[in-house]
Order: structure tokens, then C-alpha cells, then sequence
């Protein structure tokens, strides 16, 4: 797998390719892009055959191993890859280490591993178990093991851990990927740690470019402990950290971020040069019922940020989510039907919205793609700093309306 | 106009030369339905986690949904704002509703029976009385829309050994049935099945068939089965009702599902099936084959790569192991989806090669050949070596 850009920029938004994808010279994708998260393998609520219905496009899956981590021991013994093993072997797996949509816990540090907290309780990696799941895992991509466990109140101590353990598992990981045969075709992302300090970050570059070479991305890690959460991150608190990343790695390698960032911090960070995201913020809404709805392009209606279907007035409302939307969801399914399936807390309730949002989420991307090649990223980003705003205005708001209560009987 | 119209045609295709087992095809409103059927349960107007066009595309002709539930959420003034049940969760196929009242019976505390209706107590805080009459259950059913449609019955529960309140109960369930009749305002395009009610009762059972039959109507079910009694008992009442009623209407035995009843079911005559067994094993990851269904929470699959059926040609089939779905199963919703695929696409396809045989007249031969699968010993249950002597069908010994 190989990454082209267009401009070698710094800061600035770009247009990138990804080819060699599955090492076919004609298969690539355009960055900036966004991988689809998944748990388990699959997007949250969507079986790979459902996602096909949504999108016949190649998409790159992101994997975080914290959701598949039982799956090293049948993959021992499995002949093929993830890709094969969760039953798509077409897509493109990125192997990550935590799940961006869910609250990371903190603490729990020992020194030289990381812990994950999985369905079982926390289990421990080290570079060399880690790394032991990579080669049995064969992804097309991965993340180095980190140390991304700093937010904004992080205490000195606990950077100064964060990078000297990255640093660490940079080194030890690297030299187990040059003597892998099976990842000798995998594209490896390097984990930048530091939290919010300048210094740290400084520190941390310093020793991993030296390994520049081997490596194909950065992944600007370490600004928080995922989950919700995320979502209201300001991005002035954000931006001296990505600028002073993306100015110091070299500019032909790709530039990553996980979390579910919300659409107009996503403008921001492709106007300074990020190009790989996640889709992480379509669970987050679609676990509490919310469809996305901001209009994408200049000529769609106004329309709210994003609905809440629990909301009573959607009982007999027989709509689409959003007039116009040409989702497997919207094109069949009514929000008077997604309400009553939510009500009766059915399985296909949250699907359809899933369904939507992941449609909605891959527009926008191609979207920002457009506006990157013409020009107009500032357009989109005026545009959607006003339906944010509203949004932000009308969430704190007192009173709530009314929502179906679970209660049937 | 020649009453040509009905709402349901039923033509026998096939009928097999040994037991009583038939091939039919039952015309509806929304499309035709081969014979012997089996209806997977959609009790609030979705099944499990699965989008009715995968449903179209494994072949489903039609599922059942509850009047109970549908009437309590979203209710009767949605789903007629919404133009029935079929437009509200986009289901072009058939549709088939029960009555509520055997719902009703399991999810609340029955308060009375009269001859008005079924009396429950509402299990909400303000323990309010909630009375379905067999009028409220047809103007709940008229809305939902569904192509078939059930009688309200007076349902007593097969292990009750009181015969007079069973006698009571077939009576009641005929006059219910008139007034069910004369409720239903939609009889060019919903059929209403009466119940043949009777318990184990045989005189009773016939008693009730013959009131039944007396009445027009385009098909009938066997109730009042499946509540717990023995299967030598099952068997019999179900050998009798089918025997009962008349050969060129369909026969609908309810709440039955699991692959050996089916098959032997099946050869007793019977047509329609429903049960929510497939589809609720699937929820705990269980898995259905011919000799019975896999654990997949069980370590034993951790590295197998197989698929759950190497037979079946499902989705989840095609692009899934055992070992992938033994990762996630009770660990993320979408392993019931995947697993839900592959029972329903079993079901389906069960009752497809019975059909089959049937049509190419080796029934008997399929019927044995089941059983071996599922009893490789041949230490075949009395009840299933009975029942099927008793339709001339003898097993591998
Ligand atoms: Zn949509
Ligand atoms: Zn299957």
C-alpha cells in the first residue's frame, strides 16, 4: 500500500491517494478519508451485507483491537487474514489499538505495556504480544502500540510516561515489523503521544522520525480518551497540537486522528492537513437516537443539525429522515417507523438509523473531497459552523421534548 | 362479478401417495405462498434485526406479526394513518396476524374470561383493566392489514383436565367466531381463520371442527396445542384436526416450528407453521442444522472454520465461520443479524425440500432420511415412530 499526495503542503488541506491497496496497482482510495469503525468487524448495528447496500465503494475498515482481541486465537490457526476472518475480504482492515467510541479508562499504567479494557476486564500488551497479534491479524494497516492514555489535565508525569512507553513501543514494534514476513506489504502508522505540551510532542518526534523511513502515516494521537465526549472538544484547545505535528512530520506521509470528532472540527483539521478520520461519531449519534441531518450541500433545505427519533412528534410522522436522502433507510423507511421500532426498543430501530448516518458521514467526506479540489473548504466550514452553533444552542436548551418512554405495559 | 375474487386461493399441487402430506399454493393479496409453509414471527412489525428486503431476498412469502403488540405501540390510529402494517414497515409480501388474545394471555394477568371477551389486568401502575371482545380484536386486525387474520379465541391451556370448562371453550370459540364475522369489514382482502379448539379432547376437537366447517371461510388453524402437553398427546390432536377439516382449505398449525414437529406435522397434513423458536435461539446464538442446531457460544468452535451449514447457500453462510461467529456471538447485536439470517434461510429451506419431495414423490424416503440425521443411534421417541405409522411412513432400522 503506498500513499501519494498532491501538494507536499503543511497545513493546508490536500488531496491524497491511497493505491496498491491490497497490492492491485488500479485499487485506491482518495484521502481525506473516512474508515469505517467497527466492533468485531462489523460497523456497530450493520452487517458487512447491509453495508453493501449502503455503499458498493471500497471502504477501509478500522479495527480496533480492543473489540477483536479474542479473535488471536482462531486466527492462529485461521489461513488468511482479518479481512477474511470477519467475512469481507475485500475491504482494507486498519488494525488500531483502543475503540474510539467508547470512553478509554484511564490509569492502570505498568510499565512497558498498555492496558486495553475489554468485555473481559483489562488485559495488558507489550510490544512483543502486540505485535503477535499484528502478524497473526496480517491487516493491510496498522497503528504502532502507544501510550495515548493524556487529555488536556494530564500532570507532567504521566507525559513524560505517555512518550517515553511510545517511544518504547515504537522502537520494539518497528523491530519486530522488519523481520515479519507477514507484514512485509502492510503499511505501518506511527502513534505520536504528548497530550497538549509542546515540549512532549517535540520529544516524542525527535525520536520516532528517526524510523521515518519505515513508517507510512502518523497518527496524532493522544488528545483524549475517546467516547462522546469528543464531540465537544473545542478546536482551539486542539489546534497548536495538530499544527505542531503536521508541521514537523514530512508532509508526504499520511496524517491520521481518531475520535468522533463533529463535522466542523473535521473542516478544520483537513484545512490543516489531516487526511484519514473515523466514523465513530455516527455510533455515538445513532446510540442515542440521533440522525444526522445537517445539509451538505448549498442547495438542500435548511434542515435541523441532526433529529432525535425518540421524540414523540415523530409518531406519525411518515417522512424519510431526510427528504431527499438516497439511504437504503430513508429511500424505504419512515420516521413514524424508526419512532415505534424505538419505542418497542426492536433491533432494526437503531440499524436504519445507522444506516442513514454512515450514508450521511461518507457524503460529507466526498463532500469535503469536492470542496478540497475546488477551493471552497471555507464555504463548508462557514456553513457548518452555523448549523453547529445552533445545534450547541439548542442542546442546552431546559426543556425537552417529549420522548417515548420504554415502558410498554 | 363471479365471486372469483377471494382474498385466498388454495390449489393442492401435489399430495404424496403414502402419509397425508400436500404441496399447495395459496394466492393472496400480496403474492403467492407454496405449501407447506413455515411463517417466521415478526411480533412488532420487524423481525430481529432484519431488513425486509433481505427477508424478499431470501425468499419469504410470509411472516406473522402480533395484534396484541401492534395494537398497544404504535396503536390503531398509526398504522391507519400509515395505510396498514405492510406500508409502515415496508413489507410488500404476506402478512399473517393472531387474534392478541393468546398474547395477551401470556404477557398479563388474566383477570376473567366472559362470553363478552378476555378481561386482563394491565401490568402498568394503574393496574387498569384491558377487555380484548372478539369485535376489538378484528378492528385492531382490519387496520394492521394483514392478508390473514385470526378468530379470538377461548384458549385453555392444554394441561387443564377440565372438561367443561373445555366444552365451554369450543362453544364460546364458535359463537366468537360469528361475531368475528360479522366485525370483519375487510372481506375481500383479509381472510379470518377460525380455531378448532377442544384441547386433547377428541370428541371435543371434533365437535368443534364440525361447527367450524359449517362456516365460510377460506382456511383454519388448529389451536389450543403446543401449551406443554405430552407429544403422544400433540400428535394424535394434530392427526384428528387435520383429519377434520376440509382437504381443499389450508391447514394452519400454531406455534410450531421446531424441524422434527415440522416434518412430522407436515406428513399429517398439515400446511401452515409459525413459531418464534428460530428466531429466538438466534438471539442466543444458536445455529439450526438438519440434525438438530449448534451452540456457537460453545469453545468447541473456536477454530472451526466452517460454516454453520455447509448446505446452505445464506449469506451468513457464504462469508462467515463458525469460529468468527463463536468471537462474537452474545458480544455485538450483529452476530444475532447474522445468525437470524441463517435460521430463517433454514426454515425456509426445510420447507422447501419437503415440498420438494412431496412434488417428486419421495417423501417417505425424505422423512426417513431426516430422522436418521437426527438420530443416528435409531433410538427414534415413541411419539415419532407412532405418528408416522400411523401415515404409513416407516423409519431406517
Ligand atoms: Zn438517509
Ligand atoms: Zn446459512
Amino acid at each position: 500500500m503506498k500513499f501519494l499526495v498532491e501538494k507536499l503542503s503543511k497545513c493546508a488541506p490536500r488531496l491524497g491517494i491511497l493505491k496498491e491497496l491490497h497490492g492491485q496497482p488500479n485499487t485506491t482510495l482518495q484521502t481525506p478519508l473516512v474508515m469505517l469503525h467497527t466492533q468485531g468487524g462489523q460497523v456497530p448495528h450493520i452487517t458487512h451485507e447491509v453495508m453493501k447496500l449502503v455503499s458498493k465503494n471500497l471502504h477501509i475498515l478500522q479495527i480496533p483491537l480492543v473489540s477483536v482481541y479474542n479473535f488471536k486465537e482462531a486466527m492462529d490457526y485461521f489461513d488468511g487474514a482479518i479481512s477474511e476472518f470477519i467475512g469481507d475480504g475485500e475491504s482494507i482492515c486498519c488494525l488500531t489499538l483502543q475503540d474510539p467510541s467508547n470512553l478509554t479508562q484511564q490509569g492502570f499504567h505498568s510499565k512497558g505495556k498498555v492496558p486495553i479494557w475489554t468485555k473481559n476486564g483489562k488485559v495488558y500488551y507489550d510490544s512483543r504480544t502486540y505485535m503477535d497479534t499484528v502478524q497473526s491479524f496480517k491487516p493491510d494497516m496498522y497503528h504502532l502500540l502507544s501510550d495515548g492514555d493524556t487529555n488536556l489535565s494530564s500532570p507532567q508525569k504521566r507525559l513524560t510516561k505517555a512518550v517515553d512507553n511510545t517511544i518504547s513501543f515504537h522502537k520494539e514494534c518497528l523491530e519486530i515489523h522488519r523481520n515479519s514476513k507477514n507484514l512485509k506489504n502492510c503499511l505501518v502508522i506511527a502513534p505520536v503521544a504528548g497530550g497538549y505540551s509542546i515540549p512532549h510532542r517535540k520529544n516524542c518526534l525527535d525520536n520516532i522520525l528517526l524510523d521515518d523511513q519505515e513508517v507510512g502515516g502518523y497518527l496524532i494521537d493522544g488528545l483524549h480518551n475517546n467516547g462522546p465526549e469528543v464531540e465537544f472538544i473545542p478546536f482551539v484547545e486542539i489546534q497548536p497540537i495538530v499544527e505542531f505535528i503536521i508541521k514537523n512530520v514530512p508532509p508526504s506521509k499520511l496524517r491520521a486522528i481518531q475520535g468522533c470528532w463533529n463535522p466542523l472540527i473535521i473542516i478544520k483539521l483537513v484545512k490543516l492537513g489531516v487526511d484519514v478520520f473515523d466514523t465513530s461519531y455516527c455510533r455515538v449519534l445513532t446510540e442515542r437516537s440521533a440522525a444526522m441531518t445537517f445539509p451538505i450541500d448549498i442547495t438542500e433545505d435548511i434542515t435541523p443539525y441532526e433529529i432525535n427519533l425518540r421524540q414523540l412528534r415523530y409518531i406519525d410522522d411518515f417522512q424519510p429522515i431526510l427528504n431527499g436522502c438516497q439511504c437504503p433507510a430513508c429511500l424505504k423507511y419512515s420516521r413514524g417507523y424508526i419512532h415505534h421500532l424505538l419505542s418497542v426498543q426492536e433491533l432494526l430501530g437503531p440499524i436504519l438509523i445507522m444506516i442513514h448516518n454512515i450514508h450521511h458521514f461518507l457524503r460529507f467526506f466526498e463532500k469535503i473531497r469536492d470542496c478540497v479540489a475546488k477551493d471552497t473548504l471555507d464555504e463548508l466550514e462557514s456553513r457548518m459552523e452555523i448549523h453547529f452553533q445552533r445545534y450547541q444552542q439548542e442542546i442546552l436548551l431546559p426543556q425537552k421534548e417529549p420522548v417515548v418512554n420504554d415502558n410498554i405495559y | 362479478m363471479t365471486a372469483s375474487i377471494k382474498p385466498l386461493n388454495f390449489t393442492i399441487c401435489a399430495e404424496c401417495k403414502t402419509s397425508k402430506a400436500r404441496v399447495g399454493k395459496m394466492e393472496l393479496p400480496h403474492g403467492v405462498v407454496d405449501t407447506p409453509v413455515f411463517m417466521p414471527v415478526g411480533t412488532q412489525g420487524t423481525l430481529k434485526g432484519i431488513l425486509p428486503e433481505q427477508l424478499e431476498k431470501l425468499d419469504l412469502q410470509i411472516m406473522l406479526a402480533n395484534t396484541y403488540h401492534l395494537g398497544s405501540k404504535p396503536g390503531v390510529d398509526v398504522l391507519k394513518k400509515a395505510g396498514g402494517l405492510h406500508k409502515f414497515m415496508n413489507w410488500n409480501k404476506n402478512l399473517l396476524t393472531d387474534s392478541g388474545g393468546f398474547q395477551m394471555v401470556s404477557l398479563l394477568k388474566l383477570a376473567e374470561i366472559t362470553e363478552a371477551g378476555v378481561k386482563f389486568e394491565s401490568l402498568n401502575e394503574q393496574k387498569s383493566e384491558v377487555m380484548l371482545t372478539p369485535e376489538h380484536s378484528i378492528e385492531i386486525q382490519n387496520a394492521i392489514g394483514a392478508d390473514i387474520i385470526m378468530q379470538l379465541d377461548d384458549v385453555v391451556k392444554t394441561t387443564n383436565p377440565d372438561k367443561e370448562r373445555i366444552e365451554v371453550s369450543v362453544h364460546r370459540t364458535t359463537r366468537w367466531l360469528d361475531r368475528c364475522l360479522k366485525a370483519h369489514n375487510r372481506q375481500h382482502d383479509q381472510s379470518l381463520f377460525p380455531i378448532v379448539q377442544g384441547t386433547l379432547y377428541e370428541d371435543l376437537r371434533e365437535v368443534s371442527a364440525k361447527d367450524l366447517i359449517q362456516r365460510e371461510v377460506n382456511g383454519y388453524a388448529i389451536g389450543g396445542l403446543s401449551g406443554g402437553e405430552s407429544k403422544d398427546d400433540f400428535w394424535k390432536m394434530v392427526f384428528l384436526s387435520a383429519k377434520l377439516l376440509p382437504k381443499n382449505k389450508p391447514r394452519y398449525l400454531m406455534g410450531v416450528g421446531f424441524a422434527i414437529d415440522l416434518v412430522v406435522c407436515c406428513a399429517l397434513g398439515v400446511d401452515m407453521f409459525d413459531c418464534v423458536f428460530p428466531t429466538r435461539t438466534a438471539r442466543f446464538g444458536c445455529g439450526l442444522i438438519r440434525s438438530g442446531q449448534l451452540n456457537l457460544r460453545s469453545s468447541k468452535y473456536k477454530k472451526d472454520f466452517k460454516p454453520i451449514d455447509e448446505d446452505c447457500d445464506c449469506s451468513t453462510c457464504q462469508n462467515y465461520t463458525r469460529a468468527y461467529l463463536h468471537c462474537i456471538v452474545t458480544n455485538i447485536p450483529v452476530a444475532c443479524h447474522l445468525l437470524t439470517i441463517h435460521n430463517v434461510s433454514f426454515q425456509l429451506r426445510l420447507m422447501k425440500d419437503i415440498r420438494n419431495s412431496v412434488s417428486e414423490n419421495t417423501f417417505p424416503e425424505f422423512v426417513a432420511d431426516f430422522m436418521l440425521k437426527n438420530y443416528p443411534k435409531k433410538d427414534y421417541p415413541n411419539w415419532i415412530k407412532e405418528s408416522l405409522a400411523k401415515v404409513n411412513i416407516s423409519l431406517h432400522q
